[in-house]
């Protein structure tokens, strides 16, 4: 599968995505469920951030702590900060729904979009870094 | 040696937890998402409270209380060092002036503990005081209920963390081998 396609599908997952979350708000009149998207926008974030710091960090003269391979504190922190983002964005709809300020339908799509949206950003993040490892490999 | 080390005949080495860098890091997204159960379920009382509550009890500051103390207790359990506790006090060679140092991670740690227990013992307080006592019935003790729910949730998810944390120490150990 070349990039071009891969970069074509997954925009029309997100596409589909907001549009679900969207058309939850719309079809039932309250805007409510639009903060889910912060939330799963929000979601990848964390790791990404741990991430580049990890790779920012000079490990060549850290060797005092002799746990090399360990993941550091902040890795840790913005994973579990991470798996929070995630279920607020489920939970978020579910406690709307709980209290009647929105309806079952609006619920239902949120959660669905929210994830939609979630998995496609972890999966284009995942090919991205995919075809980093394939320049590594061929090009040092 | 080994004789000397162990009170039980079943020693811990048995008990020991699986190695492994995706268990360690799917444990510590476990514990953020229990966490966020917990938090939730009292957002969501306070919000039942506030829109389709029939009945005339509301969630004030008292019921956000053993939140509060259980938040607490799990970030100062989880973010002390525990390589600081195992210290032996007597081991001189290796401990030479850390003692007091292990010390005081002990009470700090006991502290975090306290605080823990002390907040899934408030929500059963709050729970028994505030609506068993008074004879409420379903949607209303729910409020009450999800109070335990939360701090249950957090105290699962320090738990977890914890195990995770040590999961990640014994993976080192055996690189470092």
């Amino acid at each position: 599968m070349n990039p071009l396609n891969k970069i074509i599908f997954l925009s029309a997952f997100l596409a589909s995505g907001f549009l679900l979350i969207l058309l939850s708000c719309a079809l039932y009149d309250s805007y409510k469920t639009l903060w889910v998207i912060l939330i799963f926008l929000l979601a990848p974030l964390p790791n990404i951030v741990a991430s580049s710091i990890d790779a920012s960090r000079d490990n060549f003269l850290t060797f005092n702590n002799n746990d090399g391979n360990a993941p550091s504190p902040v890795q840790e922190f913005c994973k579990s900060l991470t798996g929070f983002f995630i279920v607020s964005g489920i939970s978020l709809p579910l406690t709307f729904y709980h209290s009647r300020l929105i309806e079952l339908g609006a619920m239902v799509m949120s959660i669905t979009g929210g994830l939609i949206v979630y998995v496609d950003i972890v999966v284009f993040i995942w090919f991205f870094s995919e075809d980093e490892d394939e320049n590594d490999d061929f090009n040092f | 040696m080994e004789h000397s080390n162990h009170l039980f005949r079943f020693n811990a080495s048995m008990f020991k937890l699986p190695k492994s860098a995706k268990l360690r890091s799917f444990g510590v997204y476990l514990s953020g998402a229990l966490y966020a159960i917990g938090f939730w379920s009292i957002v969501d009382a306070a919000i039942f409270s506030k829109t389709v509550n029939a009945s005339d009890v509301h969630v004030t500051f008292v019921d956000w209380i053993p939140f509060i103390c259980s938040s607490l207790g799990m970030l100062i359990v989880n973010s002390i060092e525990k390589s600081n506790l195992f210290v032996d006090s007597n081991n001189s060679f290796l401990s030479s002036g850390s003692g007091t140092n292990a010390w005081a991670a002990r009470v700090i740690l006991f502290c975090g503990f306290s605080l823990l227990a002390g907040g899934l013992a408030g929500s059963f307080m709050v729970l028994i005081l505030k609506f068993l006592l008074k004879h409420y019935t379903f949607p209303t003790l729910g409020m009450g209920v999800s109070n335990i729910i939360c701090n249950g949730c957090i105290m699962l998810s320090c738990v977890v963390l914890w195990l995770s944390q040590n999961i990640e120490d014994e993976y080192s150990y055996s690189l470092a081998l």
